[in-house]
């Protein structure tokens, strides 16, 4: 089912926290909200959920008009943080909840939850409790609790920060087969761009109430609208340099750096600009060369990290096949791949 | 756009604590409005508690006459006078009177009236009719007597027309006065708080409560404290047996706890035997000096107000990070330097707490020293509480006053009720009055 | 703890200090079994005879009529402040409400506030009520002084249950009354549990209220029993009686405590987080 939010507003004890936002997420999709803490992602799932209401603007389920409507009468699915599992009912009574809150019949029940049991991989935990599931578990129980009542649309509350880095990768690809399968329409808030990147269809990147684009995880990495998104995409993440516009070319003087423009042209020279290099588009091969001291290297097995600390103070990262090991303070003359960098404006923005 | 739905939240919240208030307004409220308003009548058993109505009686003479009303006045209130009218036809009929010397009475006395018994009867005996007993001659002598002394009237009006009838050329403004005067009913009045400040009872009073509150206070912080600090050096079978031993006074029974005490320190108790064997003063310390029953009181209160402070001082002492105690140690500190740098700095708010707290409920406590003292000897361990209870609800001469007890109690009430908003702002409780996270 | 310090001269003065109560307490105990000769301390025979009052009505009156109805009023107030508190704490923990500061605020200053002052006010709203004198007034007055409490309380545990279950049950589709009802109160059985224990060891110990609100009513309550019975001026005026019908009468207090005593503690503490 589609969803779509109209100029939505919301403000807590008078601090704005969305202002005037509109997004729309497409029937059978999965889509991240991704964002820093405190940019309204966490308040924009509750709103859908029938938690918080909007102070102003209009939320569609398809053709449903459910800004008024609380969650019990909007059919949303929803699994919390911290699972928000119910401690004194067992696994079966859990998933059955919702079930029996609208008062199925118990052969159905029973038939609903042993099929949502299956397709999580729970059955054979029907009977425990809570408290003696690990996180892994009880997350897949909350995903059947939310899915058993076949929701409009599901949202998952940064559903793996509780968990170890082993069981992270794990649900991250179960979430993403589940979702599939029963082919429902999903929203996942989070602060963790892998687990946007991997996980979702397209990712709304949030800023101060505000969404800054919205794209597929391919198109976001490789075209980012403004600096924040590229600084927020990528790991190791990426880096700028500050120069002015000189010559149809990004400048910065003191170390004799010159990066055309390009496309760009017409710049008034002077301007302030800002150069984004993401690790991979700086090394030893390219076009436009830069030396610079190792300024910091770290082993990480496949590949190597790098921070190049330019005669100006300012650094670049590189990422490197292991095999050639640069040292601590090893002076490098390395290009960077202009055609791949990023010219932002002084305030962010793409050019 | 707005369904009704939002509201189910609402009216859910609105039945929910709609118990609660009803009982809340109708026992603490209510109480404390009645109470306020009640502080400034003159209300007693006398009076009554719902309205009055309205009697000259010999006492009220006295105090008019105190007062000054003319004696002439007072003569004519206090005599009685006959008149022979219909009203007292009948009643000397329902009185079984002959009704052949009723009809004579009437014929031949009609409209006649007489200032006194003697002159009635004299005419009396003067008809043919009349009875031979004495007896039967003053019954019907009687139906005829009208008299305001002792009369009940049901509403000012009644009573002021009995004055004007009884009374001939009353002075100015007499028979108001005389019927303001003659209500037994409660009237409004700020002569409970004039009184209070003019009684040199109450002073006396108010420094046995300050001098009760800050032993009791002390003994309870310091105990308490003590305690609590002890206990968690101990081994914990020690601890355990300290903690339960302390925390009896507390769920035992204030009757039961109150008489454990007699038996210990009254005559022929057990310290009166101890004291006999060893040749000490023994009697009975609880009413025997105004020392010993001030120690008795501030124990009995003390012992039981001990264990709150120890509770509450021993959940901070387990919040102490055991690292620095152990820290403390490695650098040589001694036991004293431990308690005094590393624990009592952990102690400030807790013991502010357990002080304010106990100041309020040490202020109104009176339970505890009504069963030992009861105020005794004399009203030497009298406190305010108890003072007001007493006087409101609990005296043996059987006149409660109602409304000098409220007027004591609103004092409490008062104070009672700034200090805990103070307290309140000190401990921040405001900040726990978190809004509701769902919205609808 | 350590060994670094001697501990003798703390548990010295700490015994010293807990004397009179290890006495008190040790003597209500046996001297109810035993008995002594004037002038002496120790007993000098064992004796089950103070313990006849159990059976034989013609010592100190029947006991067991007031037993009942301290049973009785000690569980209707306990029903009434449990089944109370447990609406209002959760309306006022999780639910929207007009002036709910205000109220939040009231209840707050009422729990702080002693309550026995305002016995003269109560006394005379159960004279206009016409609940004076009766089993009922003092029920719905005690109940009510201890309402601050128990809201407290309850609150407190309610605060304690995470946003995200309730949140949980609205989104699985059940009304806030079933979320309460089914996921919330099972949440805070432990809090329910330690309010009515405290409800009904306070109601059984209350002394003052029925002696001043219902002094001559039919009703007599084990309090006001055991009043009679220590009564110096009485003929069955005893130590060793008043000793037994005291213990006899603690003892449901005593067993309470014993079982529960972990989670009485932290109630005993007056339900503060201070």
């Amino acid at each position: 089912m589609q969803i779509s939010i109209n100029n939505f507003t919301k403000t807590f004890d008078g601090t704005p926290v969305i202002d005037d936002m509109n997004l729309t997420i497409r029937d059978g999709e999965m889509l991240a909200l991704l964002g820093p803490s405190g940019c309204g992602k966490s308040t924009t799932l509750f709103t859908i959920s029938g938690i918080h209401r909007m102070d102003r603007g209009q939320l569609m389920f398809g053709d449903r008009d459910v800004s008024g409507l609380p969650s019990q009468k909007r059919n949303v699915g929803v699994v919390f943080q911290n699972y928000a599992l119910y401690p004194h009912m067992n696994v079966f009574e859990n998933i059955a909840f919702p079930l029996t809150v609208r008062k199925d019949n118990k052969a159905d029940i029973d038939r609903e939850v042993r099929a949502i049991a299956a397709l999580t991989h729970i059955s054979e935990l029907l009977e425990r409790r809570p408290g003696q599931l690990s996180g892994g578990q009880q997350q897949r129980v909350a995903l059947a609790r939310a899915l058993v009542r076949k929701p409009d649309v599901l949202l998952l509350d940064e559903p793996l920060a509780n968990l170890d880095a082993k069981l992270r990768l794990e649900m991250r690809s179960e979430i993403r087969r589940i979702q599939l399968e029963t082919g429902i329409t999903a929203v996942l808030v989070t602060h963790d761009q892998v687990e946007a990147m991997s996980m979702c269809d397209r990712i709304a990147i949030m800023k101060k109430g505000e969404i800054v684009q919205i794209d597929t995880p391919a198109d976001m990495y490789s075209n980012p609208r403004t600096s924040f998104v590229a600084g927020f995409l990528g790991n190791p993440p990426i880096s700028f340099l500050s120069g002015i516009a000189m010559e149809n070319s990004f400048s910065v003087a003191p170390i004799k750096l010159r990066v055309p423009l390009g496309v760009h042209e017409g710049i008034a020279d002077g301007t302030q600009l800002k150069l984004g290099v993401r690790p991979e588009h700086f090394g030893p091969e390219g076009d436009i060369a830069v030396e610079g001291k190792i300024a910091f290297a770290e082993t990480q097995g496949r590949e190597n990290l790098y921070d190049v600390a330019l005669a100006d103070g300012s650094v670049l990262r590189s990422i490197q096949p292991a095999g050639r090991n640069w040292a601590l303070g090893e002076p490098v003359r390395w290009f960077i791949d202009s055609k791949s960098a990023f010219v932002f404006s002084n305030d962010g923005q793409r050019l | 756009m707005r369904t009704s739905s939002p509201y189910r939240a609402n009216l859910l919240g609105l039945a929910f604590m709609t118990p609660a208030m009803v009982l809340l307004l109708g026992f603490f409220f209510l109480p404390v409005v009645l109470t306020s308003v009640f502080a400034f009548t003159n209300m007693s058993t006398a009076t009554g508690i719902s309205g009055g109505s309205y009697v000259v009686t010999g006492n009220l003479l006295r105090s008019l006459t105190d007062e000054g009303l003319d004696a002439k006045t007072i003569k004519a209130l206090r005599q009685s006078s006959y008149i022979i009218d219909q009203a007292g036809l009948e009643k000397a009929r329902t009185a079984g009177v002959d009704a052949k010397f009723i009809t004579e009475i009437g014929e031949r006395l009609k409209d006649r009236s007489f200032t006194s018994s003697s002159a009635f009867e004299r005419e009396l005996k003067t008809l043919p009719s009349r009875p031979t007993r004495v007896r039967d001659l003053k019954i019907a002598a009687s139906a005829f007597e009208q008299s305001v002394l002792n009369v009940r009237y049901a509403s000012r009006g009644e009573m002021e027309a009995a004055l004007s009838h009884m009374l001939e050329n009353p002075p100015q403004g007499a028979v108001e006065q005389i019927a303001t005067a003659s209500y037994t009913g409660w009237t409004w009045t700020t002569e409970n708080f004039k009184n209070l400040v003019i009684a040199p009872d109450t002073w006396r009073i108010v420094g046995n409560t300050v001098f009760y509150v800050v032993l009791t206070l002390a003994f309870n912080v310091l105990v308490g404290l003590f305690l609590a600090i002890t206990t968690f050096y101990l081994p914990s079978a020690g601890s355990g047996f300290f903690s339960i031993l302390w925390l009896l006074p507390r769920i035992t029974p204030v009757v039961l706890y109150a008489v454990m005490w007699k038996w210990f320190t009254w005559e022929d108790g057990f310290v009166f035997n101890i004291a006999q064997d060893l040749g000490l003063p023994a009697f009975n310390y609880m009413k025997g000096s105004v020392a010993s029953a001030w120690t008795v009181v501030i124990l009995v209160n003390g012992f039981v107000g001990a264990s709150f402070g120890m509770i509450l001082f021993s959940g901070a002492l387990k919040a102490i990070p055991v690292q620095q105690l152990w820290a403390s140690e490695v650098d040589g500190a001694s036991r004293w330097q431990q308690i005094r740098y590393i624990i009592l700095p952990h102690m400030r708010w807790p013991i502010l707490f357990v002080t304010s707290y106990q100041t309020l409920s040490l202020l109104s406590s009176y339970e505890q020293i009504w069963l030992t003292t009861n105020g005794g000897p004399g009203s030497t361990t009298t406190v305010w509480a108890l003072e007001a209870f007493k006087t409101a609800l609990n005296n043996y001469t059987g006149n409660l006053q109602y409304g000098l007890g409220a007027a004591m109690a609103l004092i409490l009430v008062a104070v009672g009720l700034v200090l805990s908003i103070v307290y309140l702002r000190l401990f921040r409780f405001d900040e726990m009055m978190s809004k509701p996270k769902i919205e609808f | 703890m350590t060994r670094n310090f001697a501990a003798w001269p703390i548990i010295l003065l700490l015994t010293v200090l807990s004397l009179p109560l290890f006495v008190m307490y040790l003597f209500l105990l046996v001297d109810t079994f035993s008995n002594t000769a004037p002038g002496s301390l120790l007993p000098n025979e064992f004796t089950l005879e103070h313990w006849r009052f159990l059976i034989d009505p013609t010592i100190t009156g029947d006991v067991w009529k007031p037993t009942l109805t301290t049973f009785l009023f000690a569980s209707s107030m306990m029903v009434i402040v449990v089944s109370v508190s447990a609406t209002a704490g959760y309306a006022l923990s999780r639910l929207a409400l007009p002036f709910r500061r205000f109220v939040l605020s009231g209840i707050m200053v009422m729990h702080a506030f002693p309550s026995v002052t305002l016995i003269i006010g109560v006394f005379l709203v159960l004279q206009f009520a016409g609940l004076y004198n009766s089993l009922t007034g003092v029920i719905l007055v005690k109940a009510s002084l201890m309402l601050p409490f128990g809201i407290w309380i309850m609150k407190g545990f309610y605060d304690a249950v995470p946003w995200e279950i309730e949140m949980a049950g609205v989104q699985d589709g059940a009304s806030r009354f079933t979320v309460w009802r089914r996921i919330i109160l099972p949440q805070v059985k432990p809090g329910l549990l330690s309010l009515a224990l405290f409800a009904f060891i306070d109601g059984w110990s209350e002394y003052m209220l029925p002696r001043i609100l219902a002094p001559s009513s039919d009703f007599e309550v084990l309090s006001m029993y055991l009043n009679t019975v220590s009564d110096p001026n009485s003929s069955t005026y005893n130590f060793n009686i008043f000793k037994s019908v005291g213990l006899f009468y603690t003892l449901p207090v005593l067993a309470l405590f014993v079982l529960f005593q972990n989670r009485l503690m932290n109630i005993f503490g007056g339900g503060t987080k201070g």
